[in-house]
């Protein structure tokens, strides 16, 4: 009886403590989570965070990191899992196709329109987001692809700079008379990644759109990269492919005179210098553009942030999201990347970061942006045919007119 | 309270008793069957419904009754990962066989340091799966891997570019495979092999059989169960190949290296059509029950047991 008696008692001041105990710890700090990529390497991620952290001292951000190969493949199932992260980063369009058809992602319309916040300070970009008179995410980064160019190899063959206004036929005959050596002392004049987009993207300057009946425009860029790997000016895409190897390492190790590539590559180009992973001289150009078609036309890309259907938290996420997005975020970006937000004091800022090479501002100047792949429900198909006839041409498995009668085949039968 | 018992009661406690054994026996079985039934049949029961549905993981179920299966017949990444996957397990499994039986009967013999041997070939068989995909790409990288430079120095002009080249992809997967699992399949044909009796050997030399006639008329009949588990094992584990293909190769380049389960994967969780890719596990699963079928169907037929 003793016994019972002191277990009955025990219980009951356990009971009364846990109460006492939660109602004492209630405050109103909310912790948010938000999915991101290469934090190691990406200074912004965590540069935002502490930007709004500083001014919402009960706000706690934690990132929750997916490897960036194979991003929205892993954020697929944690969604259809029922992940409650609150704050989805979108890397691309496909995803946010994905994303949003399976209503993972929420609406922001009412959220913009008691902000008040005018789509147009994104200078056209959010409107790509918009699908059936609904945005799903704002834009945070909006990366144009330019051309990075190693100095120390044109001073050493005694070539000019790359200007802004380059045709891809120049870009060919420049990259020709920069590659020399052999072995492992070998330069190579340029490097096109394996990323479908790094061919691709020469394609769609003049205005075909990606998704199309007939992929025959797309016949005189696999032709000129196809002969430069025949000749050794650029990597074999297949031995890139085996081992797994990034575009900065090859850049980085003063192997490659001209990379095409993305305007995020900036900031990261910049930390290494920083941190002396490198130190010839390097500068950044507009992408090239085929003949007829004006200078400063480019593709892009654009990364967004959406809210989570799942979270519980969609007005504390909202607060942050607006913060990231808007003019504050933007100015906090530009220290390392290119923001959404264009305005002539937010690039001043981008510009002059430490480390930032000179002419960069004009090679950023942009007359048209062609965006990599638009909203279409068929979006998802139509890549992996186009990821797969690009390994078979590049491969050397098809020749450039095969391949491409194969991906005018295969997504004829989409429809 | 020793009363003697009539007949009936004794037929009583005998069955309370047999109730109590089976119920005990049941008990033990039961985690694993608990398992078995929550992780495997009833995802398998749940894989079959939504072959006849469409499901794009978020939105609502859709009846599709057939058809998915009609979609499958005119799907021709759905044929080519199935040629792929036959010529996959036509080259594995019987090649796997022979080696892992040649290896089994060479450190059968007494030799200085077989244990050792022995460790060496079963190592690959545990090693993590990604390590030994990346390392065997970097051997067999077409320009500068030891491979190559090798059949260079040989005299070989023009070497294959293995992983990068469309036809020679699956024979490199192939390669790779089978390297991994004849360790241990050899373990279980040395087993087999110590539990040959001596006598049998002893009987044929007296009869004056040479080697090649003992292994012929001997070993090889006597082995014919370990050969009939490990032809069995392996031909399932053929059909679902995966992993080792996803690292090496992503079932490029193209779809020269596509399989049926890569394909699956691929329609799944790339496009979000998961009752299509249902329909295509299902017709998997199909193809491998019956071949198992035929498999213990001819068992009769050529396993010797003694």
């Amino acid at each position: 009886m003793k016994k019972r008696t002191i277990s009955i008692l025990a219980t009951l001041m356990f009971f009364v403590l846990a109460i006492t105990g939660g109602v004492s710890a209630q405050d109103d700090s909310i912790t948010l989570t938000m999915t991101a990529w290469d934090i190691a390497t990406i200074p912004y991620w965590q540069a935002v965070i502490d930007a709004y952290e500083a001014e919402n001292l009960n706000v706690t951000i934690e990132l929750r990191e997916i490897s960036s190969a194979e991003y929205q493949d892993v954020l697929n199932i944690q969604l259809s899992g029922g992940d409650d992260t609150d704050i989805i980063t979108v890397k691309d369009i496909p995803g946010y196709n994905a994303m949003l058809s399976r209503g993972q992602i929420i609406p922001l319309d009412s959220y913009i329109e008691s902000a008040g916040i005018a789509l147009s300070i994104y200078s056209g970009a959010a409107d790509e987001l918009i699908w059936e008179d609904q945005i799903y995410a704002l834009p945070f980064r909006s990366d144009i692809w330019v051309m990075y160019y190693n100095k120390a190899i044109f001073d050493a063959a005694g070539l000019e700079y790359p200007s802004n206004d380059m045709t891809w036929a120049e870009f060919d005959e420049v990259a020709r008379q920069l590659t020399s050596g052999s072995g492992a002392d070998k330069v190579y004049g340029a490097h096109f990644h394996t990323w479908r987009s790094a061919v691709q993207l020469g394609t769609v300057q003049a205005g075909d759109p990606i998704i199309n009946s007939d992929y025959s425009f797309m016949m005189p860029m696999y032709d000129m990269v196809t002969s430069m790997q025949e000749d050794g000016i650029i990597m074999d895409y297949g031995e890139l492919r085996a081992g797994n190897i990034h575009y900065s390492g090859p850049f980085k190790n003063g192997q490659v005179a001209m990379l095409p590539m993305g305007s995020w590559f900036i900031g990261s180009l910049i930390q290494a210098q920083a941190e002396g992973e490198f130190e010839f001289d390097w500068g950044v150009a507009s992408y090239p553009h085929p003949e007829g078609v004006e200078a400063g036309t480019t593709a892009g890309t654009l990364t967004s942030l959406a809210i989570n259907a799942n979270s519980s938290q969609q007005d504390a996420a909202w607060d942050f999201v607006q913060f990231y997005t808007g003019p504050a975020g933007a100015e906090v970006l530009a220290e390392s990347t290119l923001p959404a937000i264009r305005t002539p004091e937010v690039l001043d800022v981008f510009v002059q970061a430490d480390g930032m090479p000179e002419g960069t501002a004009e090679a950023l100047q942009t007359t048209t942006v062609r965006l990599e792949l638009p909203m279409h429900p068929l979006v998802a198909s139509v890549e992996q045919i186009l990821n797969e006839e690009h390994e078979l041409i590049m491969t050397r498995s098809n020749s450039v007119e095969d391949g491409i009668a194969e991906i005018n085949r295969r997504i004829g039968e989409l429809e | 309270m020793t009363a003697i018992m009539t007949d009936k009661q004794k037929n009583q406690s005998k069955l309370k008793r047999q109730i109590k054994e089976h119920l005990i026996a049941y008990s033990f079985i039961l985690p694993n069957l608990l398992g078995f039934a929550i992780f495997t049949l009833i995802p398998i029961g749940f894989s079959l419904a939504l072959a006849f549905m469409h499901w794009d993981g978020a939105n609502r179920v859709g009846w599709a009754g057939l058809e998915n299966f009609q979609r499958l017949m005119d799907d021709e990444t759905f044929w080519i990962a199935l040629k792929n996957t036959l010529i996959y397990v036509a080259g594995t499994v019987p090649l796997t066989l022979i080696a892992s039986l040649g290896l089994a009967l060479l450190l059968n013999q007494p030799l200085v340091g077989r244990n050792i041997f022995r460790t060496i070939f079963f190592f690959p068989y545990v090693a993590s799966l990604v390590a030994v995909a990346v390392v065997w790409n970097l051997l067999f990288f077409p320009s500068a891997g030891p491979v190559n430079e090798f059949l260079r120095a040989i005299g070989v002009m023009n070497p294959p570019r293995w992983a990068a080249s469309v036809d020679w992809a699956l024979p490199t997967v192939i390669m790779a495979s089978i390297w991994k699992g004849m360790g241990y399949y050899m373990v279980i044909y040395l087993a087999a092999l110590q539990g040959i009796p001596g006598i049998l050997y002893e009987a044929a030399d007296i009869d004056g059989a040479n080697a090649w006639q003992k292994f012929r008329y001997i070993t090889v009949p006597m082995l014919t169960p370990a050969t009939f588990f490990i032809s069995v094992m392996l031909t399932i584990s053929s059909f679902k190949v995966f992993d080792l293909i996803m690292v090496m190769t992503g079932g490029g380049p193209g779809r020269a290296t596509n399989v049926l389960v890569i394909h699956t994967y691929n329609t799944a969780f790339r496009q979000f059509e998961f009752g299509y890719s249902s329909a295509i596990a299902m017709v998997l699963f199909a193809l491998v029950l019956g071949i198992t079928i035929v498999q213990f169907y001819m068992e009769r037929r050529w396993v010797n047991y003694m």
